[in-house]
């Protein structure tokens, strides 16, 4: 039910066939490596991989249109903020020459190229994986069962509370709430707030009718769970782990070296 | 406000779950409600949530409900996720959480509980937020100077999400007070 809700797109590519857990493990590596970078041409090789990985999804435009509209957003406005602050608080010698100096521009732009590939990397996994995979693959990587299992209910609960949200909605209107609605996005968003208080109480509620239901099925008697869905890490798949450790090794090294 | 080891219980694991759906779906509508003038900051009333999941179940439900909410729905709104602003979600969560340290187990649902609730929330909003922007400018993701960081992200967010925080929370403790009373095995 979930899967209607998470941006997956369903495909064929190279990318939609690895396995989430070495997905997983590459963008835990690029994180790393992308924290640890500190100038532009260390920040380049990153975003030529995170534009590769993206590439390789082949993901149609017409669905990630979205994403690619916010994204552009943030880096169109992330610039424009940085390259005024930068020229306004560190100014120093004539305006035109700062204006133009390659040294801002760097410091302006580096930091939105962090986060754009950071940005590359996270979308193109949400978009490959389908979301049922995410609980298997995290318990199948070593982490305890009762945590992935957190992410599975989770998933499975949030068209529930949506679903909730309307039934609420509509049990306030039939007692005279009129929520203010019509074409205006932020006058229905504002009807949504008298909706927190009553759907988290219902929400809390319920947690231990679930709880019950599910030690009654006998879940956390054993130490060991196994999962239904066992993943297998093919030779493509330890190739990106393989790649990953290595990017994640020579980043660190560098900046070790560095300091 | 449990214990860290009772957290982990079958109620704790379904709390974990919930209240992470629960931020997840109200987060997706409000995600929409971006203050102008700040990148990304979205005027969210349900940060109450992990707040009150953190305050009532413990800080570690509290972290996880921040945590896994956040990444969802940005999963949902957008795509992709930024894991520093999920850590400082859960940091919303995991403050409140830290009340059973202050307040003892018959004042939870009473005056002094909903008035550390409530300065919880903001110390949370304060330090959550203000892992979120500092660490944004630390690691340098799409910001370059401290001042930026300072009044294009935390500022904002921290001072929405403390007086969201400091209203909505304690009256979500008060309705779960009566809600839950007279009830068998609730808190």
């Amino acid at each position: 039910m979930s899967t209607r809700f998470i941006k997956y797109i369903e495909g064929e590519s190279s990318i939609h066939k690895l396995d989430p857990r070495a997905k997983l493990t590459f963008i835990f590596f690029l994180v790393i490596s992308l924290s640890l970078a500190y100038s532009m041409s260390l920040v380049i090789p990153l975003l030529l991989i995170s534009l590769a990985f993206y590439s390789l999804a082949r993901l149609p435009w017409s669905k990630t249109k979205a994403t690619w509209k916010f994204i552009l957003l943030i880096i169109l406005f992330l610039s424009l903020l940085n390259y005024t602050t930068i020229v306004l608080l560190y100014a120093e010698g004539p305006l035109i020459e700062t204006l133009t100096s390659p040294e801002v521009v760097k410091r302006a732009v580096t930091p939105v190229l962090k986060l754009l590939s950071l940005a590359l990397a996270t979308a193109t996994l949400v978009f490959t994986t389908p979301p049922n995979l995410y609980a298997p693959a995290l318990g199948q990587m070593g982490i305890p069962y009762k945590a992935a299992y957190v992410i599975q209910l989770a998933l499975r609960y949030i068209p529930e509370f949506i679903a909730e949200m309307n039934k609420t909605l509509e049990a306030q209107m039939a007692r005279g709430f009129r929520p203010r609605g019509g074409r205006n996005p932020i006058a229905r968003l504002i009807s949504i707030i008298p909706l927190v208080v009553p759907v988290t109480i219902s929400a809390t509620l319920s947690i231990y009718d679930i709880a019950d239901s599910m030690e009654l099925r006998g879940f956390g008697e054993e130490r060991c769970h196994t999962w239904y869905r066992e993943l297998k890490l093919s030779s493509k798949d330890k190739l990106l782990v393989a790649l990953s450790y290595l990017m994640g090794a020579i980043y660190i090294a560098l900046f070790i070296m560095t300091r | 406000m449990k214990a860290v080891s009772k957290q982990f219980s079958t109620t704790g694991i379904v709390a974990m779950a919930i209240g992470t759906a629960l931020y997840a779906a109200f987060n997706v509508f409000f995600n929409v409600l971006q203050l102008p003038g700040t990148q990304l900051v979205a005027l969210r009333p349900s940060v109450a949530i992990p707040m009150f999941f953190g305050y009532v179940f413990g800080p570690v439900v509290g972290f996880v409900s921040g945590f896994l909410g956040n990444v969802i729905s940005d999963a949902i709104s957008w795509g992709g996720f930024w894991w520093n602003w999920d850590v400082g979600n859960g940091l919303l969560g995991l403050i409140p959480g830290l009340a059973y340290r202050f307040v003892s187990k018959e004042d939870i649902f009473r005056a002094k509980g909903y008035i550390t609730c409530a300065l919880l929330s903001i110390v949370g909003s304060i330090v959550g937020m203000g892992f979120a922007a500092y660490t944004d400018y630390i690691f340098g993701y799409g910001i370059s100077t401290i001042e930026e960081a300072t009044y294009a992200l935390f500022l904002p967010a921290a001072v929405t999400d403390a007086i969201n925080g400091a209203i909505i929370t304690p009256i979500l403790v008060a309705a779960y007070a009566s809600a839950a009373k007279g009830r068998a095995r609730r808190i």
